[in-house]
């Protein structure tokens, strides 16, 4: 099985990873695949990716999840020259967001030109995390929602704030 | 090649840029009091400028150790720990197995190597290289690169320094020509932009085209860009089709007989083969399936092909065409005549240095006058760029311009004959022979009279034939086999510089 001869490196992120995850993200390795993570951000309070007051979360989501979060789920995965090349990731969950693709693929430096294998699956996620705080609509990999972005700002944060209601509940 | 301007270049080999490089670090290294490596990250950072790097460095010697990732002290503290942990594979490891750029950040060597890999792998970026810690800006030198890199990476890497130095600087370029390794360092502020390539190849600076003399490069984007644009269409149509001899519309012929009939509102009648009338044809003409006219005139080579397309460059299709075909065929002559210069060096002038008992050195007039076509072909070539772009309501500096062009024409033919033709029994003879003197002296006349012609001409036009005002129309002279060479004719007016001897002070 191609996971008997998993780098050690990997194995140390994975268990840091289940130990102290950090806030609002969740990672968890695949059971037949430990290279293939499933992994849910809660959207950060303050933008249109949060979870609105109204609904309970799922109960379902074990660590990091809490209370009020949209929950977005993304699968990401350790190529084999791992770490000298970035982590494959991609939302699975729609999201409205200008650096988002309607695939799911995100256009973020680190997972491209400015990986460095210093950096970890966890501090890429953190990064996407903010990314949803702050989207950038100058550099966009969506030119209608950068463009809605960009002209009609408010309107298209509520689109985003629609979108987050109707497919990141965590149902 | 064969003006005269003071040579404002030096072709570089590849040794000769590795010494100019390992000069120049030496210098920044020396100035600064700083190790080579530094001082080659400092010079790439600024594209190979010394005089850059030593403004910027004594301006703010902070800011630029900042941006360059020159640090002066390490930023991570090692602790006095026997073991520390590698940062990109989480293993532990005794302190001699770690290494770290001048900031401290501890890797392993596998990790280091993996990582300095890769990025050579990604290309020239390599040579930007920094620490791997995301926060950190220390720059990873050439010092590291040869100790971790595998063999083939440090190779790569040394590859891509190399054409840095070239590229990055603005006073260097590679030659163009495919395979060539050569690299031209040119000083700027001279008058021409022709190189000569160790290799042969003759390019401008300026544009990196082929050399284009009297051509400015601005006719020359314009020219390459409207033969990439309209070639395919061009060959098609010439292969293809013929103009109808009254409308000028282009016809393909696809079935059926030579008997033509132009579709409406033309509705011309004409024979496929001569382009001549229908009503000229009929059982005495050979009749519907041949033209006899056509077969007798092609037989005495009558047939003036290019005569007719010349009446024909009307519209501006055809007029574009007239120009091309011109510019391609001087085009593909020079590539033969390059290749009979080769062949004239590789076979024929020991050949003939045998038969006439005549050491190849005294033999240069030969291979001259070869360089002399190949060059005066080149500079044809454009003037039917030129001749495209010359303004149709100048009038007087049109005709001037073409008179001057066929000139040349007819005079590049006589030098072209005489190295071609003329040459061709004196390898086929079995001794050496009394008119071989004559030979020479006509075949190097031809060439410096030519070359004298040429470099007129090239001025000429770079000035724009500002002699011309387009009223002073220059009389024409009837073109006698002389004229290249008639000492500037009181008749001539202001065209008389051209025709000039070579006296005329040119050099």
């Amino acid at each position: 099985m191609a996971n008997s001869n998993l780098p050690r490196r990997i194995i140390k992120e994975t268990q840091r990873l289940l130990s102290e995850p950090a806030p609002g993200i969740s990672a968890s390795p695949s059971e037949d695949n430990m290279r293939y993570f499933n992994v849910m951000i809660l959207g950060p309070t303050q933008s249109p990716y949060e979870g609105l007051g109204s609904w309970r979360s799922p109960s379902t989501s074990s660590c990091g999840v809490v209370e009020t979060g949209g929950v977005f789920k993304l699968e990401l995965f350790l190529p084999e020259e791992y770490p000298m090349a970035a982590p494959k990731v991609r939302f699975l969950t729609k999201i409205y967001h200008p650096n988002i693709d309607k695939l799911g693929r995100i256009c973020l430096d680190i997972l491209k030109d400015k990986w460095s294998p210093a950096l970890q699956i966890r501090t890429v996620l953190l990064s996407i995390q903010a990314l949803l705080s702050a989207p950038n609509p100058d550099d966009p990999l969506s030119e209608n929602i950068a463009k809605h972005w960009k002209t009609k700002e408010a309107e298209a944060v509520e689109t985003a704030k629609e979108w987050t209601r109707l497919y990141a509940s965590g149902a | 090649m064969c003006f005269l301007f003071q040579k404002s270049y030096t072709v570089l080999k590849e040794e000769d840029i590795l010494h100019r490089q390992e000069d120049d670090v030496t210098r920044v290294s020396t100035v600064l009091s700083i190790t080579r490596v530094a001082a080659s990250i400092l010079l790439r950072h600024y594209n190979w400028s010394i005089s850059k790097v030593h403004d910027a460095w004594f301006a703010d010697e902070d800011a630029v150790r900042k941006s360059v990732g020159l640090l002066d002290k390490q930023v991570v503290q090692l602790s006095n720990a026997r073991e520390l942990t590698c940062g990109i594979c989480f293993d532990t490891f005794p302190c001699d197995k770690i290494i770290s750029a001048a900031c401290g950040h501890p890797f392993c060597n596998t990790c280091w190597s993996g990582y300095i890999s890769t990025t050579i792998n990604d290309g020239p970026g390599c040579l930007m290289l920094r620490c791997p810690d995301p926060s950190c800006q220390a720059a990873v030198g050439q010092d590291m690169i040869n100790l971790l890199a595998p063999g083939g990476d440090k190779d790569k890497y040394s590859r891509y320094l190399l054409r840095s130095y070239i590229e990055d600087n603005r006073k260097t370029k590679w030659c163009p020509a495919p395979g060539c390794e050569y690299a031209i360092d040119f000083a700027a502020g001279s008058g021409s932009f022709d190189v000569s390539c160790l290799c042969s190849h003759n390019f401008c600076w300026n544009c990196v085209e082929e050399a284009h003399r009297p051509v400015d490069c601005g006719t020359v984007t314009k020219w390459i860009l409207k033969n990439s644009a309209e070639s395919e269409n061009m060959n098609w149509i010439l292969a293809n089709s013929k103009p109808c001899p009254k409308c000028k519309r282009p016809i393909e012929k696809n079935q059926g007989c030579m008997h033509m009939t132009c579709t409406p509102p033309c509705k011309f009648e004409f024979c496929w083969l001569c382009l001549g009338a229908w009503s000229d044809h009929g059982e005495r003409t050979g009749g519907f399936y041949a033209c006899n006219r056509y077969e007798a005139a092609k037989q005495e080579g009558a047939y003036d092909e290019s005569e007719r397309r010349r009446e024909m460059a009307k519209n501006s299709l055809e007029r574009y065409t007239h120009y091309y075909e011109r510019w391609a065929s001087n085009q593909s002559s020079r590539q033969k005549a390059l290749a009979d210069l080769h062949q004239m060096q590789t076979v024929h002038l020991e050949k003939l240095s045998d038969i006439h008992c005549t050491p190849e050195s005294q033999l240069k007039f030969i291979t001259e006058a070869w360089l002399q076509i190949v060059e005066c072909r080149r500079v044809l070539k454009w003037t039917y760029a030129y001749g495209f772009y010359v303004h149709e309501h100048e009038q007087a500096k049109r005709q001037f311009f073409e008179y001057l062009q066929g000139e040349a024409e007819s005079g590049l033919e006589r030098l072209h004959q005489c190295a071609e033709k003329e040459l061709q029994q004196f390898i086929a003879a079995d001794g050496p022979s009394k008119e071989f003197d004559e030979f020479r002296t006509k075949l190097a006349g031809l060439t410096s009279v030519t070359k004298n012609y040429f470099e007129n001409l090239v001025r000429a036009l770079e000035n724009g034939l500002a002699d011309v005002d387009s009223h002073g129309a220059c009389s024409k002279t009837t073109s006698s086999k002389n004229a290249v060479v008639s000492k500037g004719k009181g008749s001539k007016g202001k065209g008389g510089k051209i025709g000039g001897s070579s006296k005329n002070g040119d050099d």
